[in-house]
């Protein structure tokens, strides 16, 4: 039923013609909020495909006027930004391994286990993904710094899969919530172990919400700025995060590099977040709400 | 019953077992018949299987021995322990850590003994103006933040709850601010913000009076302003995508029987959907409390806490303190102070999830 009434020779009477007027002022709503939440977005792409003598000029213009490629050849010449990229990848890799191997013996724990303590430790989970990362982080960094374990690429991740950890569980606990308690039975039934159980029957039903697992672990890491610009402050083991904070547009480096190098950034984790949202969502609000 | 009284009779895999222990326990697993006590074990662990399923009351007896039973009954433990001694390690230690730190005065450079100094970096913190200006700062950023992301989130919720064309593609473009990375984010908007050549100038330029270029990130207001709404923007999809899913959760029938009441729009939305999504707007006011609160990279990256001072929110408050002033000793005070709010929060958060699960059971 999505709005036939744009269809003309079905305005007949006035109740059409209300109905109309409705689903018009309904379209120019959904367009126009639409447009104002996706500018920003825009004005990245616009930025970044047209050289800058169009956009270095008052007032830009607000179509592209004329497209350009060679930015991105000249970000990757002119900065780092492969060494960065490469640092983002080695900490996101890293911390997605331990996140999945540590979340799939928790998940299973606390989803399909019964246990004293469970739910404790389900609060336990809870609470520490809703500190606030700066306040561990002095604490931590004088540890790390004590232990020699500054400017290291498997120290920040051992941070970043502490931090996404306990988000991780809870968005497995809820896909392998899922899987029906029978199938779990049946398999005991034949002979398998719980830990048979969980390899056999309830990771191979959980396929998703292991995917899902990942995306998550992986882009928290590729994300994060905070400690990866704390303790990983040689160049050497910068990651793009921190390295796409040290550009300046205009003053030092061109504003379609500029933006080219955010969108270069973002392009992964903005294909992956969209394709698993349900799960974050349901792993974020710790599954009280199913996204 | 199910799996927990089942598993009672099975043995625990040997998978679970560190490796120097002797490997004496039956394999269990129908699909390992070359270990040499499957096919034996395999069969008569089967039948009393079987019989324990028939008849659940004898399943106390034919219990598997007292010491299998125990690894069994162990082994949600064995599983949780690397996770607790994990989160124990890099997120409890060091918040013992600084609790006790900021009773001592830290000093990195020199390898001296910390100093024990009591109450010393309290009363600072107590007596400093400063610090109750960075707790109003923070107050006033997350309440703004809170207002602003979740009205946007529940009128964009209510918006692409109704059916129109290409929903799907709009709902996919309205994900986008979150999906985004905070650091391109912040780029984005610096670029936005030139007051050289930043296309906001464009709008502002319109409003009567303004005939030059704002200082948007050096007047005080408006750099709050967007602080706020840059963070709104940020936060708004997943909030509204929240809302979404309690909104398609209320029966449609419920709309239809008071349409045929006569109810009109408003009394729909007051008597049937806010009342459905209630309890999700209520957890979502916390959970973005919690967000916001923890707002760093936006702030930091743009303002660095200022125009003098006026965006610094608690967070960059201790990092300055301890990054910038290498002052560590006040900035873990500092960091015991939001670790209180944020437990207060946490916990107003975990007693409404009990009250939740409790309504819905």
């Amino acid at each position: 039923m999505v709005a036939q009434v744009e269809d003309p020779r079905t305005v007949t009477s006035k109740y059409d013609a209300r109905r109309l007027l409705n689903s018009t002022l309904l379209y120019l709503t959904v367009t126009v909020v639409s447009l104002i939440i996706v500018f920003p977005v825009y004005w990245m792409l616009i930025s970044t495909f047209q050289p800058s003598k169009y956009i270095l000029h008052y007032p830009p213009p607000l179509l592209p006027q004329e497209l350009y490629f060679d930015q991105f050849a000249e970000l990757f010449t002119e900065h780092p930004i492969a060494r960065w990229l490469r640092n983002s990848f080695l900490i996101a890799a890293m911390t997605m391994l331990l996140c999945m191997a540590l979340s799939v013996l928790g998940a299973f724990a606390l989803s399909n286990l019964r246990w004293p303590g469970r739910n404790l430790f389900g609060l336990f989970l809870l609470v520490t993904q809703m500190l606030p990362e700066v306040l561990i982080l002095i604490p931590l960094y004088i540890i790390y710094r004590r232990l020699n374990m500054l400017n290291s690429i498997p120290s920040l991740a051992l941070i970043d899969a502490a931090f996404i950890l306990p988000i991780c569980i809870w968005i497995l606990k809820g896909v392998f919530d899922n899987v029906p308690p029978e199938v779990l039975d049946a398999s005991v039934v034949d002979g398998c172990t719980e830990l048979g159980a969980l390899w056999r029957i309830v990771l191979p039903l959980s396929a998703p919400g292991l995917a899902a697992v990942a995306v998550v672990a992986f882009f928290f890491a590729w994300n994060e700025y905070l400690y990866a610009g704390i303790m990983l402050s040689s160049g050497e083991f910068m990651p793009a995060s921190v390295g796409l904070s040290t550009l300046k547009a205009i003053a030092q480096t061109p504003v379609e590099q500029y933006m080219a190098a955010g969108l270069v950034f973002s392009v992964l984790p903005v294909a992956f977040y969209l394709a698993m949202q349900r799960y974050i969502v349901s792993g974020l609000t710790a599954g009280a709400v199913k996204g | 019953m199910r799996l927990e009284r089942l598993c009672s009779l099975a043995s625990p895999s040997p998978s679970s077992l560190p490796d120097n222990q002797p490997n004496d326990y039956p394999i269990a697993c129908a699909d390992r018949p070359n270990s040499p006590l499957a096919s034996s074990q395999v069969n008569s662990t089967m039948s009393e299987r079987v019989d324990a399923d028939a008849l659940a009351d004898r399943s106390s007896r034919t219990v598997a021995p007292p010491r299998l039973f125990r690894r069994r009954f162990l082994l949600p433990f064995l599983l949780v322990l690397p996770i607790v001694l994990y989160e124990g390690l890099l997120i409890v230690y060091p918040i013992i850590q600084g609790i006790y730190g900021s009773f001592t005065r830290i000093e990195l450079a020199s390898s001296a003994a910390t100093i024990w100094v009591g109450w010393a970096n309290y009363e600072r913190m107590f007596s400093d103006p400063a610090f109750w200006k960075v707790i109003r700062t923070t107050l006033l950023f997350t309440a703004l933040v809170i207002v602003v992301a979740l009205t946007i989130g529940l009128l964009t919720a209510l918006l692409f709850n109704r059916p129109f064309r290409f929903r799907p593609v709009a709902r996919g473009m309205l994900m986008m601010p979150w999906a985004i990375p905070e650091v391109p984010v912040v780029m984005i908007f610096i670029w936005i913000l030139s007051p050289q050549f930043g296309v906001v100038n464009i709008l502002a330029r319109m409003l009567p009076g303004v005939t030059k270029n704002p200082q948007w990130l050096q007047v005080p207001e408006l750099a709050m302003g967007w602080m706020v709404l840059i963070s709104s923007w940020k936060a708004f999809p997943f909030y509204s995508l929240v809302i979404l899913a309690a909104l398609q959760a209320i029966p449609h029938e419920l709309y239809e029987s008071a349409r045929v009441d006569g109810a009109n729009r408003l009394q729909l939305f007051w008597n049937i959907t806010f009342p459905g999504i209630g309890s999700t707007l209520e957890l979502l006011v916390v959970l973005a409390a919690i967000f916001s609160f923890k707002q760093f990279t936006i702030i930091f990256l743009m303002t660095g806490g200022g125009p003098s001072g006026t965006t610094e929110t608690i967070v960059i408050r201790i990092f300055n303190t301890a990054f910038r002033f290498y002052d560590y000793s006040y900035a873990t005070a500092l960091g015991v102070a939001g670790f209180v709010v944020s437990l207060a929060v946490a916990l107003v958060f975990i007693l409404m999830q009990v009250r939740r699960t409790q309504e819905s059971a």
